[in-house]
């Protein structure tokens, strides 16, 4: 009979790393924000798997995990090794915007269309008058475009 | 987005109109952002990615179905058309209001 404990770290830590996987692989569509999320369980992952490593190794006697550790370890690391190359290719195929127009330069015209479906030009932008919340209208200082990837 | 919305009194009252841009269709800016998430500013639609490529922001194939979709950044342009402000990362609102307070 195997009166060891159960070493729940190795599995919990291991379970976090995969969970963090999904989580990149299946939300990294929705915002950046969730490569730090995955980053962040990954570290707890890692620091849970130390842990209980060095209860398998250290007391043996009293935990179990001195198979099963070793080889969760191993594939926490492949699944961390996904994580990385995902993320270096999800930086390689969405590159920096390098022709970005600059400070200083002309900002390109464009022409959008709004909710309504009307057609908005940004030269018009630029010359609307600004109503506050209190109604009084302001003479434009300026327009601020906020690009950002959309809900599709 | 929200994060402009927070602030879109101390925008207007410095003048500065936030618009957001982005390939989504003007059903889809409808249904979540004015709809769901009360955005009151001009959500604009830039479905061929005109705007996005001009401003070589487009993400190819990144979208659902390998729609073209552009990636986040910022643009402060004053009334002359120059851009006096930029920003190609996520920035919290704060940075906005002090962009916007240097074209005072």
């Amino acid at each position: 009979m195997n009166t060891k404990l159960w070493n729940w770290r190795l599995w919990v830590g291991f379970g976090v790393s995969v969970l963090g996987l999904l989580i990149y692989v299946l939300l990294l569509q929705r915002t950046r924000s969730i490569f730090w999320g995955s980053l962040a369980l990954f570290l707890v992952s890692v620091a849970l798997m130390i842990s209980g490593l060095k209860r398998a190794f250290g007391q043996p006697q009293a935990y179990r995990g001195k198979v099963a550790g070793p080889v969760l370890a191993v594939l926490g690391v492949v699944v961390l090794g996904v994580f990385g190359w995902g993320a270096y290719m999800a930086a390689k195929l969405f590159p920096a915007a390098l022709h970005a127009p600059q400070v200083g330069q002309q900002a390109p015209e464009f022409v959008t269309v709004d909710s309504k479906g009307n057609s908005v030009a940004l030269a018009q932008l630029l010359t609307t008058s600004i109503t506050d919340s209190s109604g009084v209208a302001r003479t434009p200082k300026g327009v601020l475009l906020v690009f950002y990837r959309g809900y599709w | 987005m929200r994060g402009i919305q927070r602030t879109l009194s101390s925008l207007e009252g410095l003048g500065i109109l936030p618009v957001a841009i982005s390939a989504d269709t003007p059903e889809e800016s409808r249904e979540h952002l004015i709809q769901k998430a009360n955005l009151s500013y001009p959500i604009l639609s830039d479905g061929k990615a005109e705007a996005i490529r001009h401003y070589d922001l487009l993400l190819p194939g990144a979208g659902e179905n390998g729609r073209d979709i552009g990636g986040t950044a910022e643009f402060l342009v004053d009334p002359s058309g120059t851009i006096r402000w930029r920003s190609l990362n996520e920035n919290g609102p704060e940075k906005f209001l002090e962009a916007a307070r240097s074209v005072q």
